[in-house]
């Protein structure tokens, strides 16, 4: 078989190369079937197409080594961890430790709470944060505002949890002082139970609003411009082209990243939490994670980590299925 | 023949060399620790001045430090992944995470190494010899940690006050704090009578005694063994803190603040008292004290360990085990020579250098040896031990932190708390959650002590019945 010219390489784009909805739409079969026809071996295949597969094996070596790989470590959850070999199998007794806390069941039940909040309240923000800046037409404000909301991003829940600590203190927190100038008492938000989950979903939202927004800005911009010259043809004013168009637009989007979110339910961020938890909203924010950090890698009882992260991660595969399922029956949209 | 004689002494000498030669080879120690670091000019000139006061004693070692990153927690994640992966130096030096590699055998028993050590058996504090009985795996040479209160010296002088010695001279003197306008900014009353950080871990130094908190297990009417955090002396000190938070004296801000935060608010003038953790720490506050206001000649004065109701005295230190410290690893080839480095830091020798650094940078001496320290000292820190029978050439603490030390020295009263076995370690973990939360709130106010009983029930039934149940096994009638 020849080698591949640059012309032969280029060729898919020239031709007969589905596009990416009909990807979407079957699942890549008739993508699939385009490049290997029957009767064509994946071996003649891979010659025939060996650059692109070139490009595409650090990408898919590193998903094996760091991803796959370890998924056969998880069996750590089963075992007791011997440092001098062998680990010695006890069924699911390190499951049976976890589940048996008194407080595992609380640690639980904080955790859906903080990520049903973030999902219902935070998840939404980049996607107004988009709409509002594609709404701008000009292009320096644009390009300055993106830059202020994004950076947040960089910096470290540390930091931010310092931040927060000073905004909001009871004596002196600039939060506080205006409500006290307004004439209402002041609340100590960082340790005041009913005050914390909410602090962590504002921050969050100040932290990730902006840099989330970059996906849905990009999916935005990939909408035909047509479909908002026929809308404006047709009389619609720009709160309809926002309705009609640019939010279908980017409805896979929206619905893949909401799928792949569901998949980190059971992640309501340790770094933020560890960071902003104290000895009096330990008990509201105490979540998986910080729990499994205290008591698994802290203390070198890795198995008993184990066991919580793959219990984590089943839930997780639970409700990516479930939420792709329900997602593909209410928008035709799914993951895969 | 000569030729035939001098070939035959060349090739006998040379085999005996090669003989000889692994005898006097040099042993390569590999070393863990995160004051440590080959990127700290520092750490490496004192690593290379062991390995030459070893060899000048005979032992020849090649002292091979390993990075780890810095920060505890960062350490101690990094430290038990390295080990877990099989990666075992010989001397590794832990802060948390040790007891499961004791469990699993790697942790040599250091205890016949310390009968045998020329050094470390005279160089160790009465704590650290209980602590070794219990635990011989970890060892670390330092006076027990029991934080003690400090005040600015022309404060308390202002204030016309004795430092006090009674729980109720201490309120007297927090609220004398609180109403006068010692900072100067013109209003009076907006000043904390004390500070602290996190927890109340620092207060309960100076005043568990004081209310008959006497140790962590105590017992009850009936005889029996109760953790004391849900006893009625616990209660009346929990009460005791929260009265002095609800009249502003103690800091209710106490949950957020961080170590730096509790330290600021004492140099800016917003709280009068803090608690120092260490005598060294005590001499920190005092140097950072008359960098933020210059010109001034402020000292810091320590405050008694105050009597109470229930007794008086520094908080019983806790003897299970070390929870920070040396170990060596079972596995070494090297284990003899291992513990010779940590027999030499106790000596004087290796204080010398881990205590005062090096001559003409971190001190001088003149003609007649006598040492003075230079500016440097401020940042030199020991990175092994603080023998116990090393006395500097020249005082190296403040005659307050000097106090501070004779204090800990003076007032030691061994815990009966004890290593738990890892079955207990969700149950631990989960009282410990449920004792500072309620703690926190009934000092914040967000709970009432009328609520005392709730908190015991949950304490209780988050393990606290079953520790106790367990507790009243390992310490008997």
């Amino acid at each position: 078989m020849a080698e591949p010219s640059a012309g032969r390489i280029a060729a898919p784009n020239n031709g007969n190369v589905p596009k990416p909805d009909a990807v979407l739409d079957n699942g890549g079969r008739e993508f699939a079937n385009r490049l290997l026809p029957s009767g064509v071996t994946f071996g003649a295949q891979v010659r025939q197409w060996w650059p692109y597969y070139a490009m595409m094996a650090p990408g898919l070596i590193f998903f094996i080594i760091w991803h796959y790989v370890p998924i056969w470590e998880a069996k750590m959850a089963f075992e007791q961890v011997r440092i001098i070999p062998p680990n010695i199998w006890v069924g699911l007794k390190n499951f049976q430790v976890l589940f048996s806390s008194p407080i595992f069941y609380q640690v639980l039940a904080n955790t859906l709470i903080i990520s049903g909040m973030k999902i219902i309240f935070v998840f939404p923000v980049p996607i107004i944060v988009a709409l509002l800046l594609n709404e701008i037409r000009s292009g320096k404000l644009r390009g300055t505002l993106q830059s202020a909301i994004y950076l947040p991003h960089f910096l470290s829940w540390v930091v931010i949890s310092g931040v927060f600590i000073a905004l909001l203190s009871p004596t002196d927190g600039a939060v506080n002082q205006i409500q006290t100038a307004l004439g209402f008492q002041p609340v100590s938000y960082m340790t005041n139970t009913g005050t914390i989950r909410w602090v962590l979903v504002i921050s969050e939202i100040w932290r990730s609003a902006g840099w989330d927004s970059l996906l849905y800005l990009a999916a935005i911009f990939a909408i035909d411009p047509q479909l908002y010259e026929a809308a404006e043809m047709d009389g619609a004013n720009r709160w309809q082209k926002i309705w009609h168009v640019t939010i279908p637009g980017i409805v896979p989007t929206i619905a893949t990243l909401f799928i792949l979110n569901m998949g980190m339910f059971l992640s309501a961020d340790l770094n933020q939490v560890i960071n902003m938890q104290n000895d009096v909203n330990a008990s509201t924010i105490d979540i998986l994670d910080t729990y499994v950090y205290r008591l698994g890698l802290s203390t070198g009882e890795y198995a008993l980590a184990t066991a919580a992260g793959l219990f984590k991660a089943v839930i997780g595969m639970i409700l990516v299925i479930t939420s792709h399922l329900v997602s593909k029956k209410l928008t035709g949209k799914g993951v895969w | 023949m000569t030729l035939k004689k001098l070939l035959l002494a060349t090739t006998a000498m040379a085999m005996v060399g090669a003989l000889a030669a692994p005898a006097m080879a040099q042993t390569t120690l590999r070393l863990v620790s995160k004051d440590l670091l080959t990127t700290n000019p520092d750490d490496m000139k004192e690593i290379e001045a062991i390995e030459a006061a070893l060899k000048a004693q005979g032992t020849d070692v090649d002292i091979q430090t390993i990075d780890l990153p810095g920060g505890t927690s960062a350490y101690v994640d990094a430290l038990g992944v390295m080990l877990l992966s099989g990666d075992i130096p010989d001397i590794i030096y832990f802060q948390g995470g040790d007891q499961k590699m004791a469990e699993q055998g790697i942790l040599e028993d250091l205890t016949p190494h310390i009968e045998a050590s020329q050094h470390v058996k005279a160089a160790l504090w009465p704590h650290n010899v209980d602590r070794l009985a219990n635990y011989p795996y970890l060892i670390y040479i330092y006076p027990p940690r029991a934080p003690q209160p400090v005040i600015r010296t022309d404060w308390l002088e202002k204030l016309g006050l004795q430092a006090p010695t009674t729980v109720e001279e201490y309120e007297a003197l927090f609220q004398a704090i609180h109403d006068a306008d010692l900072d100067g900014d013109g209003t009076a009353g907006n000043t904390l009578g004390l500070t602290g950080f996190g927890n109340t871990g620092e207060l309960d130094s100076i005043f568990n005694q004081a209310f008959g908190v006497t140790g962590t297990w105590m017992k009850n009417a009936d005889g029996q063994w109760v953790n004391s955090r849900v006893t009625d002396a616990e209660k009346a000190k929990i009460e005791f803190y929260a009265r002095l938070a609800e009249k502003g004296l103690f800091d209710k801000e106490y949950v957020t603040n961080t170590f730096d935060v509790k330290e600021d608010k004492f140099y800016t003038g917003k709280a009068g008292v803090v608690f120092g953790s260490s005598p060294e720490v005590i001499d920190i506050y005092a140097g950072k004290m008359r960098q933020a206001h210059p010109g001034e000649d402020i000292s810091l004065t320590l405050l008694p360990v105050p009597s109470g109701p229930g007794g008086q005295g520094l908080a019983a230190v806790d003897v299970s085990k070390e929870s920070r410290g040396w170990a060596i690893s079972s596995l070494s080839e090297h284990k003899e020579e291992a513990f010779k480095v940590l027999d030499f830091m106790a000596s004087k020798e290796g204080q010398d250098i881990d205590r005062m650094g090096f001559e003409g940078t971190q001190y001088t001496k003149d003609a007649s040896g006598a040492v003075t320290f230079t500016d440097a000292i401020s940042t030199w820190y020991a990175r092994f031990f603080n023998s116990a029978n090393w006395t500097p050439p020249t005082p190296l603490l403040s005659p307050t932190a000097q106090a501070a030390l004779d204090t800990i020295k003076a007032d030691f009263t061994a815990d009966n708390a004890f290593v738990w076995p890892a079955e207990f370690a969700a149950d631990v973990d989960a009282t410990e959650q449920v004792y500072r939360s309620w703690v926190a709130k009934f000092i914040t106010g967000e709970a009432g002590l009328d609520q005392w009983d709730a908190f015991v029930a949950e304490y209780n039934a988050a393990g606290g019945e079953r520790m106790a149940e367990h507790a009243r096994t390992v310490l008997g009638e």
